[in-house]
């Protein structure tokens, strides 16, 4: 591995470690039903940049994490943080996440598709599904992807996106 | 990168996919008490830091933010505590000419809820108070508008509790005239209006009027008796002529509550 690209490793390893403390210290101050989830952005910042079988196995990580601090459906949240997470290191072959509103997109659909998956996974009804997937979650997902914005912009140079990754 | 080695990073992409989704999978099939250990063990343990840090911001957030609202809260609360003396003197006066025993107390003890962001987050909530504080599995807890759950799960500075709102849960109830008993349970339906707990086992000859407050009886011995659960909305069903069920308003909402209180009913005692 290059000095280079070692280098770059380090300032995203930084930058997640400043997004999961922002999660657990920074999100409770805001009401928690708007609030970002910063964890998943940091598990797509992860995913974006890596082979979809490590952006998988972080989106387990984080998932399992979720499980284990809301254990309601257990494996509910792994399941869904895997899809994500692989399904965003696969779309990077198809919209390159170089552009801030192709960034946004990417992470407000996670966010939502995660939503769905542990819905479905967690078998809520249909009042559940429709009041969360049509008012809760395209806030969150919108509300985080706006923080993943000025995410990206704030550290653009550290998260520049290179083709040999 | 030649075609062979392209070819096996794909192969290792998607062996790496489908081992997490067999893993994700196999956590989902287990039973829920090893889910719970399991779950139990890592916030001991890998991810306790976090815990802490989180609980730490809710401390600042309700000592910055909320202090207002709880200064006004302990102003009301000792102006209604100025009548208490006198109550309890004729309640111990009454409880004397019948012969009734002294009601149980239980000790209590606050947790901050400690919100995640998952869709699921209100079925179950991370407090941030543990077995070092006496809390055990099975005690219940309640916030300042009624019952919330019980708790299913304590390590030694964080503790999650089942809500209302959990496909398992279920309480014991009464009406506040004490006249009719029941079970309170989730509403299992499938309709977008029908999100709401509901009253089971009335017999057919009673009528719960709408608006009638619900509180659990203590009947079990897992809830203390005088909670409220909620208020009766309307008659859901009719079960072929023998019984009734209403659907009830949830005095307490898991999604907004930040503050709890865990009765302490099983301090002594060795988790099941």
């Amino acid at each position: 591995m290059s000095f280079d690209k070692r280098a770059r490793r380090r300032r995203l390893v930084f930058v997640i470690a400043i997004l999961i403390a922002a999660h657990f210290y920074i999100r409770p101050w805001v009401a928690s039903r708007f609030a970002p989830d910063l964890l998943m952005l940091a598990m797509m910042l992860v995913a974006i940049r890596s082979r979809p079988g490590v952006a998988a196995v972080a989106g387990f990580l984080v998932g399992l994490t979720a499980d284990v601090l809301s254990p309601a459906r257990f494996g509910a949240g792994a399941l869904s943080h895997t899809i994500v997470g692989y399904l965003a290191a696969y779309g990077r072959a198809v919209f390159f996440p170089d552009n801030l509103l192709v960034n946004a997109g990417l992470f407000a659909g996670g966010v939502w598709l995660r939503t769905l998956i542990v819905l479905l996974a967690s078998g809520a009804g249909a009042s559940e599904l429709a009041s969360t997937l049509l008012i809760w979650a395209p806030i969150q997902a919108v509300v985080t992807a706006v923080v993943g914005v000025v995410v990206v912009v704030f550290f653009r140079d550290w998260l520049a996106i290179r083709l040999d990754e | 990168m030649s075609r062979g080695q392209g070819r096996s990073l794909s192969r290792s992409d998607t062996a790496l996919l489908v081992g997490c989704l067999v893993l994700s999978v196999v956590a989902m099939v287990l039973p829920t008490r090893w889910a719970l250990v399991f779950s139990s063990g890592v916030r001991a343990t890998a991810l306790a830091p976090v815990v802490w840090l989180q609980n730490n911001a809710e401390q600042w957030r309700t000592s910055r933010l909320e202090l207002q609202v709880i200064s006004s809260a302990r102003d009301s609360a000792s102006l209604a505590a100025q009548s208490l003396a006198g109550l309890q003197a004729e309640n111990a006066g009454l409880r004397g000419l019948l012969a009734l025993k002294a009601k149980i107390s239980y000790r209590t003890v606050p947790a901050e809820v400690l919100h995640q962001t998952t869709a699921t987050e209100g079925r179950t909530l991370l407090l941030g108070t543990g077995s070092s504080d006496g809390v055990h599995v099975g005690n219940p807890v309640v916030s300042p508008d009624g019952l919330l759950g019980l708790i299913v799960s304590a390590e030694s500075h964080s503790s999650v509790a089942m809500t209302w709102a959990h496909p398992d849960f279920a309480v014991s109830v009464t009406t506040a005239d004490g006249s009719i008993m029941g079970i309170v349970a989730p509403t299992p339906g499938f309709e977008a209006s029908e999100s709401f707990l509901e009253l089971r086992g009335v017999p057919y000859r009673d009528t719960v009027p709408d608006g009638t407050q619900v509180l659990t009886s203590g009947l079990t011995g897992v809830y203390p008796n005088g909670i409220p659960v909620g208020r009766v909305v309307g008659t859901r069903r009719e079960e072929m002529g023998w019984e009734r069920v209403y659907r009830l308003t949830p005095a307490a909402n898991p999604g907004h509550v930040r503050h709890v209180l865990i009765y302490l009913i099983r301090e002594n005692r060795l988790d099941p």
